[in-house]
């Protein structure tokens, strides 16, 4: 702001006569700078605190490379990283092999019922995956799961379990379904903004459906497939809740698991926690390295000045089994673990199973009223995920354009910068954000600002990514039309790009906040009594072992963080500026009606 | 000279409001004797100054540590209460990352390893106070330091839980889990993941080696990650007897309706002592003094009978009569535990999984 403010005193009498467009260079500065300076403050700094301590000795203090000798020497220690890419890579395959028809399906069909789809999608994002799990436990344990229960009636008392849900097979399985609205969201946003000539033309030429959908649909949202390819890879490697639920009793370790053992012993092995995150960095960088071998040299403009979306395609007498298979999705991941949360939280006492003298509302009301926690607890998390997402959204949407226009030298870098977050493992970063805002300049230790500035530097990452995957598929035409008429690049990307990113930046902005709000790991070390969030309650609920609070209070958080969609998301439509914009634009007469 | 007259003037509007009041409340006081001594007691009256405590505790679990920290603030008004609860391992590792940073923020520290007041007695992180109410306290858990820098906080026993549904005669031993009418069955938490099971694990070592390690893991237990899970388990049916398993918890859970209950192994319940500590940096010592007092009144007791922990007073029994006198309980001692700790863990996942 004092840059600017200074640049319009000092301006020219040549930009003065021209108030609406100050001096470009001056506001480009900056803009980057502020961007520069906000990636410092927010990721370059507690990541390279995260880097500082894993040169260093928990013991002694002293500056050591043993830590990293140890994480390739130790069987104990290789053991975890290849089981953690085992289950990261088949999150990933079963996110994309399930996400993407289901995106392609609800954006693009006549399939009966698409917004409802839509909707459970979107409520199994809503869920910690260590609530999922829970809920799967109870559905699946092997003696005591009630899905085996059933197996046992039709198959005999004496009949193995059906299914197990401690086991890899399972975690894969959970993390992959409560992996799905990723790649669903990502990919059917990038399907619902794209324009439908190659389709049309495929049509013309006798290309039936099924063959449309693989050779030109598909392969045009591949910007998104692939970035949520590999956000669904590093959520694999990253969460904690599920492996540590599930794999734990089945003696595999992975990543994660790994680390909070090296929290949870004493005296606790924090710098070698974070040298033991370096190894998933790098299979990361990996990735992304791929990424741009895959996408490189070709292009994947669909929205330019010259069409619009919105083709339906039939699906004729497919569309209702079709139906039945996309229900499968939220059968899995919401209605079967929420059904059996909701039994659970709905008795007084859980073992004594279900009867109507058990029944009792008992546990939402001191969930709400009768401790002094909870309510505090919601309103953090609502505000602080609100917060954390906005800041989180337009830094990562900025940062997006910049990398994607190349609008400054080194801009591959801050994309770089951006991405690092969300490979650190929250249990790690929880300790670089700390070691960063407990000091000058950024004194936060104590604050919401702290919690705020944290959750939204750790899904960075997925602003980006999702801005950069939108960007990908807009053409720069408009842009330069602008450009050409006399608009800076501030003013083209406000009034041209944001608007044609519209949808997408709603739909983005749900992308973070979700994560945000069922966030835990990150929180860990920085919440104090007075900034306390839902999940680390909800945690502390299961670490105390009070099921029925837990159950409790993840049917709240559900029901809260629905409740908010539903209340924003047509006020965001009604207000976005998609709609207007594009009335504007046709009204301009740039976008034919 | 203003401001003189009026400070003159509070004084003395405050002398005389003070007699009235002293005078009017004087038949009353005679009934409230001890009301009246925490109006009168010095460390109440710095404390009150001080006007916020700040507490990282680990020990208890939510609901009984909100209870006590709701009694301290009906006894002591006046004073705010923050309470950070989680785990104490991770209390622990922030306050670390704390004073490492220089941040002083926590006044009073309450987790279940002793070793973290070594460390931190160590580095001088400690401060050094006599709690007056100690007295109270079993013989056996008096003077835990001999320089008064750390106090016990809780007292915790480890012990064999079970479905009484499912189970009619439960093992009465840890010997007894060997048996192989338990193969299968078992429950119990991991020593990396919960304090009270590595407890466990050095006990059961000094006591029958790693053989009964050995025989232990052939059992095919459920390892899950705190001693909590065991409870869970046994109520979801996953498993009929949980070792390892938290006493207290258990009785609670049993309270609440639950079919779950606990045996006192006759081969000694293990008990574990959480332990409490005032900071020597911390900003407000006596709030936190006073607290850690507090821990020793019939209040805290009571509290604690309630929610089924054995209490901090010889003269408060247990929930349902119980007491340390009617069980054999076992305590490991010994000045460097952390080794043996780190040893059994290592062993258990040799032996175990």
């Amino acid at each position: 702001m004092g840059v600017i403010s200074t640049s319009r005193e000092g301006s020219t009498p040549d930009a003065a006569a021209r108030p609406m467009m100050p001096r470009v260079p001056l506001v480009k500065t900056a803009v980057f700078g502020a961007v520069v300076l906000l990636l410092i403050l927010l990721v370059v700094q507690p990541f390279g605190w995260v880097l500082y301590n894993s040169f260093h000795d928990d013991l002694s203090g002293a500056w050591t490379l043993g830590n990293y000798a140890r994480t390739f020497q130790s069987a104990d220690l290789v053991e975890p990283l290849v089981n953690s890419l085992i289950l990261a890579v088949a999150t990933a395959v079963i996110a994309i092999g399930i996400g993407v028809p289901l995106a392609w399906l609800v954006s693009r069909t006549d399939m009966p019922f698409r917004r409802t789809i839509r909707v459970l999608t979107l409520t199994a994002f809503v869920t910690p995956s260590f609530i999922g799990a829970t809920g799967w436990i109870l559905l699946a344990a092997p003696n005591s799961g009630w899905l085996n229960a059933l197996w046992r009636l039709v198959a005999g008392a004496d009949a193995g379990p059906l299914l197990n849900i401690y086991s890899m097979a399972g975690a894969i399985f959970i993390c992959g379904i409560y992996t799905v609205p990723y790649s669903f969201t990502m990919v059917s946003s990038a399907l619902d903004e794209m324009a439908v000539e190659l389709e049309d033309a495929a049509a013309t030429l006798g290309s039936g459906t099924l063959r449309t959908m693989l050779s030109i649909t598909i392969p045009l949202v591949t910007p998104a497939v692939i970035a949520s390819f590999i956000l669904s890879f590093i959520q694999g490697l990253t969460l904690f809740g599920v492996p540590a639920f599930l794999l734990t009793p089945t003696g595999i370790p992975v990543v994660t698991t790994k680390l909070a053992e090296f929290y949870q012993q004493f005296p606790p092995e924090i710098f070698m926690a974070a040298a033991y995150c370096m190894p998933l960095l790098l299979v990361t960088a990996m990735l992304f390295w791929m990424r741009r071998r895959i996408l490189g040299r070709k292009q994947y403009v669909t929205i330019s000045g010259k069409t619009r979306a919105g083709r339906q395609i039939h699906l004729g007498g497919a569309r209702w089994p079709m139906f039945f298979a996309a229900l499968l999705m939220p059968l899995f991941s919401v209605l079967l673990p929420y059904a059996a949360l909701l039994l659970v939280s709905l008795t007084r006492a859980w073992g004594q199973g279900l009867s109507w003298e058990n029944l009792s509302l008992y546990w939402y009301w001191w969930a709400l009223f009768g401790n002094s926690e909870t309510l505090t607890a919601i309103v953090n998390s609502l505000l602080f995920s609100t917060l954390g997402a906005t800041l989180c959204i337009a830094l990562g949407t900025v940062v997006a354009y910049i990398v994607e226009r190349r609008m400054m030298p080194g801009a591959r870098l801050l994309g770089a910068v951006a991405t690092v977050p969300i490979i650190i493992p929250g249990i790690v970063l929880s300790v670089g954000f700390f070691a960063a805002y407990t000091r000058a300049p950024l004194n936060l230790y104590g604050t919401p600002m702290l919690l705020i500035a944290a959750f939204a530097a750790t899904f960075l990452p997925i602003a980006y990514a999702h801005g950069g995957a939108i960007l990908k598929g807009i053409g720069p035409d408009l842009e330069r039309a602008a450009r050409s008429l006399g608009a800076g690049e501030g003013r083209t990307f406000l009034s041209i790009t944001v608007p044609l990113m519209g949808g997408g930046l709603v739909s983005g902005w749900f992308l973070v906040f979700i994560p945000i709000i069922r966030e835990l790991s990150v929180a860990v070390f920085l919440i104090t009594p007075k900034t306390n969030v839902m999940t680390t309650l909800i945690y502390n609920a299961k670490d105390g072992g009070n099921y029925e609070a837990v159950c409790a209070m993840s049917v709240l958080l559900l029901l809260m963080t629905l409740l908010l969609v539903a209340v924003a998301r047509p006020l965001a439509q009604l207000t976005g500026a998609r709609r207007t914009s594009r009335k504007a634009a046709e009204a301009a007469g740039v976008v034919p009606a | 000279m203003m401001e003189f007259s009026r400070r003159r003037l509070l004084k003395t509007t405050g002398l005389v409001g003070t007699a009235l009041l002293s005078g009017g409340l004087a038949g009353a006081a005679f009934s409230r004797i001890a009301a009246a001594s925490v109006a009168d007691d010095p460390l109440y009256a710095a404390a009150k100054k001080e006007g916020k405590l700040t507490l990282y505790w680990g020990s208890y679990e939510q609901q009984t540590m909100e209870e006590i920290r709701d009694a301290f603030k009906a006894k002591y008004p006046g004073i705010d209460v923050n309470l950070l609860r989680q785990a104490s391992q991770t209390v622990y590792t922030r306050l670390r990352m704390e004073l490492q940073n220089g941040v002083y923020e926590c006044d009073s520290l309450g987790t279940t390893n002793l070793l973290h007041y070594t460390e931190l007695k160590k580095v001088g992180a400690l401060a050094s106070f006599e709690p007056a109410d100690a007295v109270n306290l079993p013989d056996a858990f008096r003077n835990l330091d001999p320089d008064m820098m750390y106090h016990v906080g809780a007292i915790s026993l480890t012990s064999i839980n079970y479905a009484p549904r499912k189970v009619s005669a439960p093992p009465t031993s840890w010997q007894a889990l060997l048996e192989d009418q338990w193969h299968g069955k078992i429950t119990t938490g991991s020593p990396a993941s919960s304090g009270d099971v590595a407890n466990w694990v050095v006990a059961i070592r000094r006591k029958y080696g790693d053989d009964f390690l050995r025989a232990f893991g052939k059992q095919k237990p459920k390892v899950g990650q705190s001693n909590v899970d065991t409870v869970t388990d046994i109520l979801s049916g996953e498993r009929v007897v949980g070792s390892g398993a938290p006493f207290s918890y258990t009785l609670t859970q049993k309270a609440a309706g639950n079919p779950i209950d606990v045996v006192a192994p006759s081969d000694d319940a293990i008990l574990n002592l959480g332990v409490t500590g005032v900071l020597a940096k911390a900003p407000h010592p006596n709030a936190a003094r006073l607290f850690t007092n507090f821990l020793y009144s019939k209040e805290v007791s009571q509290i604690l009978q309630k929610n089924f922990w054995p209490t901090l007073r010889k003269d408060v029994a247990w929930a349902e009569g119980r007491s340390l006198d009617q069980l054999k309980w076992y305590r490991n001692t010994g000045d460097d535990l952390g080794p043996e700790v780190a040893e059994g863990i290592a062993k258990w996942k040799e032996l175990v999984r």
